[in-house]
Formats: C-alpha cells, sequence, structure tokens
C-alpha cells in the first residue's frame, strides 16, 4: 500500500486509520514549528484573495472561494497573539476539517509530515496560559531532536479567547 | 425428499448442499444444461425431483432458461399442476422484474442470497413439502 | 439512516407501495368519519387496500400482516356483499387501528428489524367485529332493513371474480435475503504492480478470498477466469469490487492484502445506494426508479348490487390523474447544485473579462447570450418547483391528530383545510410539519372549549380549528386558527409576572406583546401537564424550529372568540437576481427585489439628525441614510465620487443605504455563511461572483 507522500496537495487519505494515528502535518510559525494530527487535514493549497467579512474576530481573516466552497480563513500568527507579516508566495493555507466544518488556516510556511509516536510525546508545562499558543498546545512531540508543537485543531477553532481586545459582535 | 440443486458458483453450491441435505437427497449439477438433463433423468426413472433450486445465473443455460424448459418438460409428460415440482430461484439479484418474470416462468418462490434459512424452511413447510412439526 | 440498509428492490416496492395505500385507507377513513356509513365507494376501495396488502405482504412472508389485513379484508367483502348495518365509529377506529398495526410493522421492517407484532389481539377484534355483523344479517336484520329503508340485504353471492377473500392462485413467495443492518458496502480497487503477470488470475484469487465472507459480491472486469485480456483491462484501469458483507475494512483488506502483486488497494465505505449504483449499467437503475412506482392494477367490475341514494354530492375527482415517478431526493440535489454552478458558470462566460475588449462586435454574441440566459432561467424555475411538494400531505397529518386528540379529549372538533396545494419546497416541509402540529395540539388541548362551555357561551357545539396556506409575496403563510376561547392578555401577564419573565413595567406591555410571552420558555398557564401538550415545553420550541428555516409567528387573539397563529416562511429561494455593489474593497449584494431605486450621492443632500443619524428627502418624505461602511465597522475611508444610494424596501420599512460603487445585476447562487462564522448582524449568505470574488449577501430586514 502506498506510504503518505508530503506533496502540496493531499487528498484525505483512504487506507486504514492505523498508519495515520501518528503522523502530524508540521508547519512554522515564527521560530516554532507546530504539528496537527493528518486526519484533520484535507489539502493545503497556495495563499489566495481573501474576501473580508464585517464584525468577525481580528484572527478571522475572511472567506476564500476553494473550486466553488466558500471556507472560512483564519490567520494563525494573529491567533497565537503574534504580530501579522505580509502574506509572499511561501505562505499557504492549510485547509482542516473539524467536526463537518472545513476551516483553512494561513500559515508562514509549511514543513513535512512527519511521525510521532505516542511516546514521544509529553504534555507541555503547567505554567500560567497567556493569551499566546500555550493555550492551544495539549503536547509536545519530539522528532530527530527538534521539538513540535502539537495543537488540536477544535481548541484552535472553536475555543473562545479568554480575553479580546475587542468585544465579540454577535446577536 | 429428492431435490435438485443448480448452482455454478462452487462455494454456494457447498453452502446450498449442506443446507438443504437435512431434508432429502440431493443431487448437485454445476449449470442449467445439466440441471435439465439431471431433471428430465429422473423423471424418466420415475424419480421425479420434488424440489428443484435454481441459480439464475449459470452458464449455458441460465436459471430462467432452465425453468422455463423444466416446466415444459413437465407439461408435455401431462404432469397435472399439483404434481409439478416446487421450484425456487436463488439468486443474488433481488430486482423485482427478475423476480416477476421468474414467477411467471412458474417457479413458485424466490430466494435472494444470502439465503435467510428460517424463512426457507418456513416456505418449504407451506409448500407441503415439509411436515408441520 | 434506515433506508441505508435495504438494497433489496422487492422489499422497497413492497415498503413503498405498502405505505402509500396505508395512507389512502387513513385518508378515506377520515374523510368518512363523520358520515352514517361508508359509501360503495369507500368500501370497494378500503377492501381493494387490504386485499394488495394481505397478497404482497404473503409473498414477502410477513404472516401476521397478511392475518391482520385477511380479517379485515373479510368484513369488508362482507360489507360489499350484503350491506349489513354497522356500528360506523367502531368500524373506523377498527380501520384505523389495523392501518396502524401494519405501519408499526412496516416502520419495524424498514429499520432493518424483523415484524414481530402480534396480530392476535386486533385479528380477534376484527373477528368478533365480523361476526356481530353476521348475526345481525342472519338474525333481526330484516326489520332493520324495513327501517333503514336504502339497505338492501342480499345473500352472500359465492365470488366470482379475481378479488375473491381466498384466491385459487398458487401463493407465491419471496424470501428476502439476510442483509442485517449489520452489512456493510465497500468499494475497493485493487492496483497491481506495473510488472505483474496474470493480474486477471490473481484478481479471481482476491475474489475468492473475499467469497468467504461476501454477502454480495460483483467485480469489473467480469471475466476474470474465461478472457486473458482481461489482465490489460485490469493493468490498466484496476480491478474494481463491490463488496457486501458484515467485516471491517480492516479484515477484508487483510484478506486481499497479501496477495502477490498487488501495489495498492483502495477501499471506501459506501452505502448501499452506491454499492448498487457503482456497477449497474445507468438504463437499469432508471428502470429500478420506475419499478418503484408500481400502477395500481384496478379491478373495476364490482356489481353495484343496488340504486343506493348517494349521501354526498359527487365529489370532483380531488386531483388530476397526473401519473407521478418517485425519485431519490439525493438526485434532486445533485441537480440543484448542478443548476447552482450553471449560474455561476453562466455568468463567468458572461462577464468575461476577455469580452471587454474594446471594439468587439457582439450583436450576435449578445442575441446568443439572451437566449442562454432566458433558457438557463427557465431550467432554474423547473428545477426548484421540483422540490416543491404541496402541503396536502402534511395538513392530512393534522386531521388524523386532531381525530386522534379530540377522540382522547372528548371534545368535537372539526378540521377545515384551505389552501393544501400550496406548494413549499421539501426541506421546508420537514422543518414545518412539528410546529403546525404542535400548534393544532395547543388549540385541541387548550384552545377549544369543552362542550359545556361552548353551549354556555352560545357556541356551537363542534369546534373548529381551520389551518390555511398561501403564498405572500416571496413567502408563504401557514395559518392555524381556532373558535375557541382564545387568550386573555391579563392572564398572561400575570403568569408572567409571577415567573419573573417580565422585562418591563407591565403596563408598557402591549396586547400583542403579552399574546408573545407565550413563546417564553418555561411559560404555561395551564396548571397539569396534560399528555398531549405538556407543560411550556411547547411554544418556545415552536418558536425556535419556525426560526431555524428563517421563518417567523405571529399570535393573534381574541378572548372568547379564538386564537390565531401564523407562521410565515421565506420560500426557498436559492437563486436570486442581486445588485452587486462594492463598499471599501468588499463586495455585498442585495436581492434586486428589495431594491427600488437609485439615487447618485453627489445629487443629493444628507440631512443630520441630532443623533448622529442621517437622512435623506425623497418626494416630500424622509428615509433614513445607512453607512454600509459604518454599520460593518469597516475601515473608514472617503466616499467615492459615485457613491449611490440604494432606495431599499423591506415589507413596510425604507431606507437609503450608502455604497462605494455599483458593479451591475447579477444572478447569484446564495450559499450559506459557514456555520463557524458567527451570525454576521445583517448578512444573510454569501455568494460567488462572476469573477470568482465572494461576494457577502445584504439582509434588508436586519439593516433597516
Amino acid at each position: 500500500m502506498s506510504d503518505m507522500e508530503d506533496q502540496d496537495k493531499m487528498e484525505a487519505p483512504v487506507q486504514d486509520s492505523n498508519k495515520q494515528k501518528d503522523r502530524f502535518m508540521t508547519f512554522k510559525c515564527g521560530d516554532e514549528y507546530y504539528g496537527i494530527a493528518i486526519s484533520y487535514v484535507e489539502e493545503i493549497t497556495t495563499i489566495q484573495s481573501i474576501t473580508e467579512v464585517p464584525q468577525m474576530e481580528p484572527f478571522v481573516k475572511g472567506l476564500i472561494n476553494l473550486r466553488g466552497k466558500i471556507v472560512p480563513v483564519i490567520d494563525v500568527r494573529i491567533r497565537f497573539g503574534k504580530e501579522p507579516i505580509p502574506y509572499n508566495d511561501r505562505t499557504c493555507i492549510m485547509i482542516l476539517k473539524v467536526k463537518d466544518t472545513l476551516i483553512g488556516l494561513i500559515i508562514d510556511t509549511i514543513s513535512e509530515v512527519v511521525n510521532i509516536p505516542a511516546e514521544e510525546i509529553v504534555s507541555p508545562p503547567k505554567g500560567e496560559k497567556g493569551n499566546g499558543a500555550d493555550r492551544f498546545v495539549y503536547g509536545i512531540g519530539k522528532v530527530d531532536g527538534q521539538v513540535k508543537l502539537l495543537i488540536k485543531p477544535e481548541t484552535l477553532i472553536f475555543d473562545s479567547p479568554e480575553e479580546e481586545s475587542e468585544e465579540e459582535i454577535c446577536e | 425428499m429428492r431435490i435438485l440443486i443448480a448452482e455454478d458458483d462452487f462455494a454456494s453450491r457447498k453452502f446450498m448442499m449442506r443446507f438443504l441435505q437435512k431434508y432429502g437427497e440431493c443431487d448437485v449439477t454445476v449449470d442449467g444444461m445439466e440441471a435439465v438433463d439431471a431433471f428430465l433423468m429422473a423423471l424418466e426413472a420415475g424419480e421425479g425431483y420434488d424440489l428443484v433450486c435454481l441459480d439464475i445465473m449459470m452458464p449455458e443455460l441460465d436459471g430462467y432458461q432452465a425453468l422455463k424448459a423444466i416446466r415444459d418438460i413437465e407439461k408435455e409428460k401431462g404432469i397435472p399442476t399439483d404434481k409439478q415440482s416446487k421450484i425456487i430461484m436463488t439468486t443474488a439479484l433481488n430486482e423485482g422484474r427478475n423476480v416477476t418474470k421468474a414467477f411467471e416462468l412458474g417457479c413458485v418462490a424466490y430466494a435472494g442470497k444470502p439465503i435467510d434459512q428460517e424463512k426457507f424452511e418456513s416456505v418449504l413447510k407451506k409448500l407441503g413439502l415439509l411436515e408441520e412439526e | 439512516m434506515a433506508e441505508d440498509y435495504i438494497t433489496d428492490g422487492m422489499l422497497e416496492t413492497f415498503l413503498y407501495e405498502s405505505s402509500q395505500l396505508l395512507e389512502k385507507l387513513q385518508e378515506l377513513v377520515l374523510e368518512n368519519q363523520d358520515e352514517d356509513y361508508f359509501d360503495d365507494g369507500a368500501i370497494n376501495e378500503i377492501f381493494r387496500i387490504m386485499h394488495t396488502i394481505k397478497g404482497s405482504s404473503g409473498i414477502m412472508m410477513y404472516d401476521n400482516i397478511t392475518k391482520a389485513t385477511h380479517r379485515l379484508e373479510d368484513v369488508f367483502f362482507c360489507l360489499r356483499e350484503s350491506h349489513p348495518p354497522v356500528d360506523h365509529e367502531k368500524l373506523c377506529e377498527l380501520v384505523l387501528e389495523v392501518g396502524d398495526f401494519v405501519t408499526g410493522q412496516l416502520d419495524k421492517i424498514q429499520e432493518g428489524g424483523e415484524p414481530d407484532g402480534d396480530e392476535k389481539p386486533i385479528v380477534e377484534k376484527v373477528s368478533d367485529f365480523l361476526t356481530k355483523i353476521k348475526e345481525n344479517i342472519a338474525g333481526k336484520s330484516d326489520k332493520a332493513a324495513v327501517k333503514a329503508g336504502e339497505i338492501l340485504l342480499a345473500p352472500p353471492v359465492p365470488e366470482v371474480d379475481e378479488e375473491s377473500a381466498s384466491s385459487d392462485e398458487p401463493q407465491k413467495y419471496y424470501i428476502a435475503p439476510v442483509a442485517t443492518s449489520d452489512s456493510k458496502f465497500y468499494h475497493i480497487k485493487i492496483t497491481y504492480c506495473q510488472d505483474t503477470l496474470m493480474s486477471n488470475i490473481r484478481a479471481y484469487t482476491a475474489v475468492f478470498s473475499l467469497k468467504e465472507i461476501a454477502e454480495d459480491l460483483m467485480y469489473i472486469p467480469e471475466d476474470i477466469i474465461t478472457n486473458e485480456s482481461s489482465h490489460d483491462v485490469i493493468m490498466k484501469d484496476g480491478f474494481a469490487i463491490a463488496l457486501q458483507c458484515k467485516e471491517s475494512k480492516e479484515k477484508v483488506i487483510e484478506l486481499i492484502d497479501h496477495l502477490a502483486g498487488v501495489e495498492k488497494i483502495d477501499i471506501n465505505e459506501v452505502d448501499s445506494n452506491e454499492f448498487l449504483a457503482g456497477f449497474v449499467p445507468e438504463e437499469v437503475i432508471e428502470q429500478r426508479e420506475a419499478e418503484a412506482q408500481v400502477p395500481q392494477e384496478e379491478k373495476e367490475n364490482y356489481v353495484i348490487e343496488k340504486p343506493k341514494a348517494v349521501k354526498k354530492p359527487a365529489k370532483a375527482a380531488p386531483k388530476d390523474l397526473q401519473s407521478y415517478i418517485s425519485v431519490n431526493i439525493k438526485k434532486m440535489d445533485v441537480l440543484m447544485d448542478l443548476i447552482g454552478e450553471l449560474v455561476i458558470a453562466e455568468a463567468v462566460v458572461l462577464q468575461n473579462p476577455d469580452l471587454k475588449v474594446p471594439g468587439l462586435e457582439l450583436a450576435n454574441f449578445n442575441k446568443a447570450a439572451a437566449q442562454l440566459t432566458k433558457i438557463t432561467g427557465d431550467l432554474q424555475d423547473g428545477i426548484m418547483r421540483i422540490r416543491m411538494i404541496p402541503l396536502a400531505n402534511t395538513f392530512q397529518k393534522m386531521k388524523r391528530i386532531v381525530y386522534d386528540t379530540s377522540h382522547k379529549l372528548g371534545k368535537d372538533i372539526e378540521l377545515e383545510m384551505i389552501g393544501e396545494e400550496t406548494e413549499v419546497d421539501k426541506n421546508i416541509i420537514e422543518h414545518i410539519s412539528d410546529p403546525i402540529m404542535h400548534l393544532i395540539r395547543n388549540s385541541v388541548d387548550h384552545g377549544i372549549e369543552e362542550k359545556e362551555d361552548r353551549i354556555k357561551n352560545h357556541k356551537p357545539e363542534k369546534g373548529k380549528i381551520t389551518i390555511e396556506a398561501k403564498n405572500d409575496g416571496d413567502k408563504v403563510c401557514i395559518i392555524v386558527s381556532d373558535d375557541g376561547k382564545g387568550l386573555n392578555p391579563d392572564a398572561l401577564l400575570d403568569k408572567a409576572e409571577k415567573n419573573g419573565l417580565l422585562t418591563k413595567a407591565r403596563e408598557a406591555y402591549t396586547e400583542k406583546e403579552a399574546f408573545n410571552l407565550i413563546t417564553l420558555p418555561g411559560f404555561s398557564t395551564k396548571e397539569q401537564v396534560t399528555e398531549l401538550s405538556g407543560r411550556g415545553v411547547g411554544m418556545d420550541v415552536v418558536v425556535k424550529n419556525i426560526q431555524e428555516i428563517n421563518g417567523t409567528l405571529e399570535i393573534d387573539s381574541v378572548q372568547g372568540h379564538g386564537s390565531t397563529m401564523t407562521i410565515k416562511i421565506p420560500l426557498t429561494l436559492a437563486i436570486i437576481k442581486g445588485i452587486v455593489m462594492k463598499v471599501a474593497s468588499t463586495t455585498f449584494v442585495v436581492s434586486t427585489n428589495s431594491v427600488k431605486e437609485f439615487l447618485q450621492l453627489r445629487e443629493q443632500t444628507l440631512h443630520k439628525q441630532p443623533d448622529g443619524g442621517e437622512f435623506i428627502m425623497i418626494r416630500g418624505d424622509s428615509y433614513p441614510v445607512i453607512r454600509l461602511k459604518e454599520r460593518f465597522g469597516m475601515k473608514d475611508t472617503p466616499d467615492s465620487e459615485n457613491a449611490i444610494l440604494a432606495f431599499i424596501e423591506h415589507e413596510d420599512k425604507h431606507a437609503c443605504i450608502l455604497v462605494d460603487e455599483l458593479l451591475g445585476e447579477q444572478e447569484i447562487v446564495i450559499k450559506a455563511l459557514p456555520d463557524y462564522m458567527k451570525k454576521v448582524k445583517g448578512i444573510s449568505g454569501c455568494t460567488q461572483l462572476g469573477d470568482g470574488s465572494i461576494g457577502l449577501i445584504i439582509d434588508p430586514g436586519v439593516i433597516i
């Protein structure tokens, strides 16, 4: 059976799930590497024009048109409390499927697919969880001497931030 | 009870035999042509089959053709309707029009695969081939 | 979903046809419940229905259904032949009971279970009834006949035609296969390594391994043993297998994975429809669909024995005898999506930047484009219409509900239905049944008073509930009204006050606002929970369901005379004509219907109000001006020179919205905003525009 290759565009895996359990899609944001379980990743596409939607949280950049599907996109840097940087041609959008919802994550640089078996994952240090990325990290994976901060997409996407500079405008 | 099984697939044949052996003596054929031959032979030897199970998808002669041939033989020999063999078609094809066609050609029951053994037995009883317990 | 597990064409047909018949049966009973007896037409039809279900359930080997329907068939056979006097009310109850029993069994089968209900109690009841009737005929019936005058007695005629209660035809049987709900369906594709030899033999080995566990197995190419060239086909296209079995994906893969030469195995779990569709040539699928609607054989040879005076005026044939086919909803959805894509594609073509080259002679093109637009427009309309279903079905259900609940409570209530031919999108029907049902139950339970009270108040003994449906612009109104005791605003305010639900001073509440109190969660003026309507759980849930389909509920009432509940729901107009406008860098769309007029900003004077709002004078009236940039909290950029004011209307409200640029009119396909985005105030959806960008659809009702 074929292995998962890292390609620019990956389709949802069809093989049995056992092999996927320990695989993570990693990306770079700022100086750190982050990882998301591969089962969430639908595809990776290059940055494209984003339609702003008014009255959304600052990290929700807006909507993109993905071959006819209208998908909301989140800027991961802003979500992590970092300063946003202008998008260039290395910027990618990672399309995730979380609980039947499609969401795009705008990422500085995409990295590779790595295998991190459960034994190599430790809990993050218990410290104060500020406004930064620490809130979303559920585990720290060790691969080849490097550290990848593992993220659960649900927290990233659905968890409303503890403090917000703006009031959320909802009906 | 004398039973004739016509089934081209080895595994299904084994299944049918195992299943039907408890009701009577089973003869097995592997295609429609053989089945019709066997039927004729038995009739002429005075040992006609009480029950015939025909698969529909068979080489040489398919189930419908075999069914028609058997009914024609019985008509030609002047066998009265109530003494004719009970014929059950067995197949994976469950479409309405296949079933209707089979009924029109003269079978008395149509069993979809995988065969529900309980229901099959119940039909045999209703057809009077088995005694009600 | 339950239907997924039925792969059996025979079974599906049986279930479909039987449920249609049972619906008709219920209709017949409810239509005739107030009469004194069933007329010939009804008797014949009920007889036919029982006979048909008896026969088909016999073939399918569902004995309990066969026995129950057989007994009732006997009763109607007797009625048909002898027309004895009967207790009509009791008969109606019995027929409904038998119908309910069979429906219950069909439901079990539909869910993949066994119809194991015990038919003995109902068969006994019907048998007793039959015995009594026969006694009536045998014994004292002559006097009864003389009294009734119209009832003739004929000795039971020996059956001549095929409608006999016992048929001469030998019984046929259909033994349904044992596909249980544990069965799974898979589409498998095996790709062999490039240099594999005799892949067809290997494929055969794979099939053989699977046979162990397969309940049903199909593969392409089929002639793998006999035809060597199938090897080429397999090397080129892979070997495709459709498998039905109980085993897990892993087990299936295990069985075929170890075979030499296999480069890749793709395995997908699918549902039963896809399983069947995978290898069946298209035309066979069409046939199957047509099969699902097998016309009922009408045997019109009944002997009408006597010149019975018809009680009711001859009913005009209720619906035209149009022929119907039933279509799988999934196919409809595919069609709807395609038409949406077509509209977008049309826009991309017609608005293509390539066309904007100056100097192009486009007269012919434009003519052709106009024709294209017209046809796609018609196609759109046609397809939308396919999804529309008359509310009649839903209303019919209500009849049964009124019957059941009014009988349970001992109230005599009539249900009047108006406008049941009004059509509504299928999606909406599913969401509207429950709310309507609840409103009707409320009317029966809380609205209509007991008989004594009604008489005391000089009202007719029989309560009346009216359910009406009508189109109103782009909405559908469904109105449930009763002539019961109505709502008492003071009592409502009292209760709300007691429960701490008032949000402002009691006196500040208008009557309408007081009525709306009943939609607050936790509100109830009934001291006891009745089995039917419960305590206060009803109305707030009703309102929520209605709001889920973007509808509204209005409550009106006159104390002592009755109440009226009006549900208004927008028709699903998934494709509308919209005006595309630009505000800063964002594109917005407003439905053309809402826009009445355009005005150039620079030619108008905007007046300021003390609170900062702006307004404009148009033909003597003043209207508020809404700056979208501001309203949506967007970056404030200076008004463009070409800024436009769009004069929009929503119901009876009007306003002008200020936008930077007008881009044109376009047909747009409404797509819902992704769930994830909390509903932004004022935006009801989004769409893909001709140039691929995304437009946000403005909801005028919220903006104004």
